[in-house]
């Protein structure tokens, strides 16, 4: 399965990831994502890869490089939410080495994804703990605000997706 | 539980000691911030207070592919049926 974003360098130092929910995943560092901080709950998870099937666009999966039962489903912000405003902290703009002037364009400097989470038989998503990634770099963290501002949970279900209260 | 609140004033440079094996040091001060340096054996969680339901809602996240492929599936159905009004 391909990987999400093309390599960035040219090393051929291909390994196979035995996931036991997307079977025998080719990679190479070239492909993979550093999370230097890891995620909340996984902090030693720091090298994933974004896996893309095609017939399942727009879901991206975020495969774990060091334990192969790791994988989280997630979608692009913009799919759960056209509104989603990209909030960026010092820490984070340290993690993903991002200039304090600079002002990410999402799409052309960053990804944003946020992960799914089972609700019943539907999914719902935190647009307020998003996944960010630095298209020019591979780093990536979980931008978690600590000014106050509570989980935003989006849900999908057969009527679209709706703000949960 | 029963907690009691220290309040203590330090400088740069200055530490806090917590249990004997955790060490909490003012490394930088700002107008708005200060940054601290956490030192700690390895099997102590140390987090920002906001990550922790972030980490419980992360650890449910990690749930919905080992739920089998229908999960994927329905997701992917709802998906479907979401997008032509998604806005």
């Amino acid at each position: 399965m391909p990987c999400v974003m093309p390599p960035l360098l040219e090393r051929n130092d291909s390994r196979t990831i035995h996931s036991p929910w997307l079977g025998d995943v080719e990679t190479d560092p070239r492909c993979e994502l550093l999370f230097p901080a890891g995620l909340p709950g996984f902090e030693d998870q720091r090298r994933m890869l974004p896996v893309e099937i095609p017939a399942q666009r727009p879901l991206v999966y975020l495969q774990s490089v060091e334990r192969a039962e790791i994988c989280f489903v997630a979608l692009p912000v913009y799919v759960i939410d056209p509104a989603f405003r990209l909030l960026l902290s010092e820490e984070d703009r340290s993690i993903l080495d991002l200039p304090e002037d600079c002002d990410p364009v999402i799409g052309a400097d960053v990804l944003c994804l946020a992960l799914l989470m089972p609700a019943g038989r539907s999914v719902q998503a935190n647009t307020n703990a998003s996944i960010v990634i630095n298209l020019h770099n591979r780093r990536g963290v979980q931008c978690v605000p600590a000014d106050g501002l509570r989980s935003r949970f989006r849900r999908l279900d057969d009527s679209g997706w709706t703000t949960l209260c | 539980m029963d907690h009691a609140v220290l309040v203590l004033r330090r400088r740069v440079g200055e530490t806090i000691t917590i249990g004997g094996g955790i060490e909490i040091e003012v490394v930088e001060i700002s107008r708005t911030r200060v940054k601290l340096g956490v030192t700690a054996p390895r099997d102590v969680s140390v987090a920002r207070k906001e990550t922790i339901a972030v980490a419980a809602e992360n650890r449910q996240a990690l749930e919905l592919i080992s739920a089998g492929p229908e999960s994927v599936t329905e997701t992917l159905r709802l998906l479907g049926a979401a997008s032509p009004r998604d806005s």
